[in-house]
């Protein structure tokens, strides 16, 4: 453009004619292009040439952004599942909460009074011997209770007495679940005042504080009966297990009477 | 031929990517990267194919002709000027550089000025980085092509 070069400078000059030209020309286009009315048209036509060669980009673009809001949705989804098997556990304790307070207020409304008359002290923690028996339509198996807590359950009946194993027995068994967790373990007595639980899993978290109450059926003892809550850890077994001890809801310290289930 | 594919390319790599990264400037940088190679030519189809590639581009990527068909042949005139005023002792690879450079900094930096909006910032960053590999691919092809032609390629001076 700028040479002095004879041939060179007229082949300068043309491409310094020629490039004032495009750039008029591409100003005139910026200031009227877009009132010129042909443009619409013409970047349809435009457009629709080129959508032929762009069609197999705009193809994987769709496939990405399709794959892409697929994943988007798994996974708007999987928290969704998450949220709500949370708020199914929820709502199952509180199911499980309901229909132990309906059971209980059941037991406590059809519930009578009955004096423990003998606790033989060789025996202390093992069973008492109560003042109601055939005649009152006790059985074997009922559950008996001290403070609307489990406190053991009917072991042997006559005439007119019954022996009730309480919870401090280490012979009685009572399968239980840990209400917040649905946890399922096995309570039983240690024969020396205590109260254990057994076979939870390790590793899960703490549970201290956490409340019992009876699991599954198991004879006359239904479900849902509470039983106390998790006072402290004791021991872990070899095999991955949690023994607690537990703070039962029944007092055996001061057992002078039992409730138990009215029966016609 | 090759540059008519480069806008193609260009074109269908917006279409791919458009939106989520800033496509180089393929077109303009393949017709800067011929201006600086072959000196010697006929350099008027430059500037046309700037001009046909550059309205090709508004009509179908911003709708309003003009846009980049004036940034295009502005970057092609600048080109050519600058590239034809320096002596061959100041045509450095820093020059080279900058003039492929100005191929990716003006056309997209010209609708922001005359429209308006946010010049700076990350926009005109991200495109500078995601152009840098096909920058520095044109300096080495040049810088190779000058050392064949018996010249000397350096960054500073010659």
């Amino acid at each position: 453009m700028f040479d002095h070069h004879p041939s060179r400078g007229i082949q300068r000059h043309r491409e310094l004619v020629h490039g004032l030209l495009a750039l008029i020309l591409g100003l005139f286009l910026l200031g009227g292009g877009a009132n010129l009315g042909i443009s619409k048209s013409v970047v349809d036509l435009w457009g629709g040439m080129l959508s032929i060669p762009e069609y197999p980009a705009a193809l994987l673009r769709s496939l990405f952004l399709e794959w892409q809001a697929r994943s988007q949705d798994r996974l708007v989804l999987e928290d969704e599942l998450v949220r709500l098997r949370e708020e199914n556990a929820k709502l199952r304790l509180l199911e499980a909460n309901l229909a132990n307070e309906k059971i209980l207020s059941e037991l406590v409304t059809g519930m009578r009074e009955a004096r423990v008359m003998l606790r033989a002290p060789m025996s202390w923690w093992n069973e008492v011997r109560i003042d109601v028996g055939k005649l009152e339509n006790v059985k074997e198996g009922m559950p008996v209770f001290h403070h609307g807590y489990l406190a053991g359950r009917i072991s042997s009946v006559s005439r007119l007495s019954s022996w009730a194993e309480i919870l401090t027995s280490p012979s009685l068994l009572i399968p239980v679940v840990v209400q917040e967790t649905r946890e399922l373990g096995v309570v039983m007595g240690n024969g020396e005042g205590g109260v254990l639980l057994k076979y939870i899993p390790a590793g899960r978290g703490e549970r201290t504080g956490m409340r019992l109450a009876t699991a599954l059926i198991g004879e006359q003892i239904p479900p849902g009966l509470p039983i106390g809550k998790i006072a402290e850890e004791l021991e872990k077994t070899p095999d991955g297990y949690v023994t607690y001890r537990v703070e039962p809801g029944a007092d055996f310290s001061r057992f002078y009477s039992i409730s138990l289930e009215a029966m016609p | 031929m090759i540059i008519s594919l480069l806008w193609l390319l260009q074109d269908i790599l917006t279409v791919l990517f458009g939106g989520v990264m800033q496509i180089p400037e393929l077109f303009l940088l393949g017709i800067v990267y011929r201006l600086l190679k072959d000196e010697d030519e006929e350099r008027v189809w430059a500037i046309w194919s700037a001009f046909l590639g550059g309205l090709l581009w508004d009509l179908r990527w911003v709708g309003i002709p003009g846009f980049f068909t004036f940034g295009y042949v502005a970057v092609v005139l600048l080109v050519l000027w600058l590239w034809s005023s320096l002596p061959l002792q100041g045509r450095t690879g820093l020059v080279a550089f900058l003039l492929l450079e100005s191929s990716q900094l003006i056309p997209p930096l010209l609708p922001v000025l005359i429209l308006g909006g946010n010049t700076g910032g990350s926009f005109f960053l991200m495109e500078q980085i995601y152009a840098l590999p096909a920058l520095l691919f044109c300096l080495w092809l040049y810088g190779r092509h000058t050392r064949e032609a018996g010249g000397t390629f350096s960054l500073s001076s010659k």
